[in-house]
């Protein structure tokens, strides 16, 4: 199991049309609207670097997305 | 079905809270009607418990479209029954220990006060001991909104207690604050230790954790039963196997809706700390009353009185309750921190200094622009600024930092 964050720019007046769409990709497991650099942090969950890149194809598809940078984790430590 | 977190956290421990509520009735039912022995009904509770756990959880295990049922409608974490992991024995064991304590307690309560609403109200002031506990043993201390709100709420869950036709059960109210109470935060502590687990690099799953957690809590209370059976001559773990068998539908009926209430319960601890949980599922209170007149009407167990004064404070002590849940609701701040380090320091040994920051709640180490990606949860921003951003500033390695407020979320269910 591969994890990543999504780190999203978005075009002003675009972002709850955007995060609609992507509710719907299928290996999207959080979405985050954040203020700041960002606008948006999604956190997919994908079996192998392949469907990673499908996950940012779609997102990049996504009506309003100016740039994205994807952060692949390598180490979690969680509560 | 992607929903925002916190609406997931408080639909999965309401939803809970809902069937709780409706277990505790059918719970009174059978300890007026069919087991009134309470330890020969806890083992029974355990006996067939682990019986409907097991079936259910097989279930659950079938494929359907690629995935397991459970895991496509009751929690993403869930493939199928596993054997239990080395790293979950030692929380089992505890968690199964302060469960078994804890439903022996329940029992001997619900035979001396069958009305659930107050059975109910009684055990809402476990939040104080969770504050106390998770503020030694989590790298959380309770700020003062967390004080506030679970005093308003335990002020609540006492005037919604008050035994409405003006008696004071002092056994009662012993059993509630020395055994149920503490047990309950122990077991709370635990199952979410278990849910925060990681199982072959996957989230530990509601499901298994509540399968094994029957089936340690069955071993325990078969072992106080024999102990106490050996020393006092009585046959109570003849009389609750009889008993299964004879109360079984009614039984099963009851520990199969306790399964799916506590999976969901599980899982919202995964989202959120023991107390908040027990804070929001103290609505099972207000559930509880409609499930009181069901009793009365249908079962012949007596209601609480319907005094109009006692009705008021009825009423202001659930208000109470919900004012305490939603001020909880209200000032959670989320926020990301993108970190970058200096070049020369190990990524390992930074890891571990954020993770020492009281507040952060998850910390990634990834690939690209950004070394770490830091969670924050904190109670306000000033706290954050305070205990996250300077503690982050002293540490050596960080070169740069970026905060970013989380406005709204969602989560995958």
């Amino acid at each position: 199991m591969i994890n990543a964050y999504i780190l999203i720019m978005m075009q002003p007046g675009k972002t709850d049309k955007a995060i609609k769409e992507m509710k719907k990709i299928d290996k999207v497991a959080k979405i985050s609207i954040i203020a700041g650099e960002y606008d948006i942090v999604v956190r997919a969950q994908v079996d192998s670097l392949e469907e990673l890149l499908d996950v940012t194809d779609k997102i990049q598809l996504v009506d309003g997305v100016s740039k994205t940078t994807t952060q692949v984790i390598e180490k979690e430590i969680t509560l | 079905m992607k929903i925002r977190q916190k609406y997931l956290l408080y639909t999965l421990a309401v939803t809970s809270s809902f069937i709780a509520a409706f277990v505790t009735s059918i719970d009174s039912i059978i300890s007026a009607h069919f087991i009134q022995d309470p330890y020969e009904f806890t083992l029974s509770l355990f006996l067939v418990g682990a019986i409907v756990t097991l079936v259910l959880s097989l279930v659950l295990s079938i494929p359907f479209k690629k995935k397991s049922l459970g895991n496509r409608f009751i929690d993403p974490s869930f493939v199928k029954l596993r054997l239990i992991q080395s790293s979950e024995f030692k929380y089992h064991i505890l968690a199964g220990l302060f469960n078994a304590v804890n439903t022996i307690g329940y029992c001997i309560l619900i035979s001396l006060i069958l009305e659930p609403s107050l059975i109910l109200s009684f055990s809402q002031i476990v939040i104080i001991y969770l504050l106390l506990i998770e503020s030694i043993s989590e790298k959380n201390i309770p700020t003062l909104v967390e004080v506030q709100s679970s005093v308003i709420v335990t002020f609540g869950a006492i005037l919604a207690s008050i035994s409405l036709k003006g008696d004071i059960n002092i056994d009662a109210l012993l059993i509630v604050f020395l055994i149920i109470n503490p047990t309950w935060a122990f077991f709370s502590i635990y199952q979410r230790k278990l849910k925060l687990l990681k199982i072959k690099d996957r989230h530990n799953d509601a499901i298994n954790i509540r399968f094994w957690n029957v089936f340690f809590s069955l071993v325990f209370t078969t072992i106080i039963l024999l102990i106490f059976d050996f020393f006092t001559g009585t046959h109570y773990v003849v009389g609750g196997i009889v008993a299964s068998v004879h109360s079984f539908s009614w039984v099963a009926f009851g520990m199969g809706m306790t399964f799916f209430a506590y999976v969901l319960y599980i899982r919202s601890l995964g989202l959120g700390k023991a107390s908040v949980n027990n804070a929001i599922r103290s609505t099972t209170i207000v559930f509880a009353i409609p499930f009181s007149f069901m009793l009365a009407s249908f079962f012949n167990i007596p209601l609480f009185s319907t005094d109009p004064v006692m009705l008021i404070i009825k009423i202001i002590g659930i208000t109470l309750i919900i004012l305490g849940i939603i001020t909880f609701a209200l000032t959670l701040v989320k926020a990301y921190i993108f970190i970058t380090i200096r070049p020369g320091f190990s990524l390992k040994k930074t890891m571990g200094e954020i993770w020492d920051i009281h507040g952060v709640s998850r910390v990634t180490a990834t690939t690209g622009p950004y070394d770490f990606i830091v969670k924050i949860h904190t109670r306000t921003v000033v706290k954050g600024y305070e205990r996250i951003i300077r503690k982050i500033e002293s540490i050596e390695a960080v070169k740069d930092y970026k905060w970013a407020s989380v406005l709204k979320e969602w989560e995958k269910i």
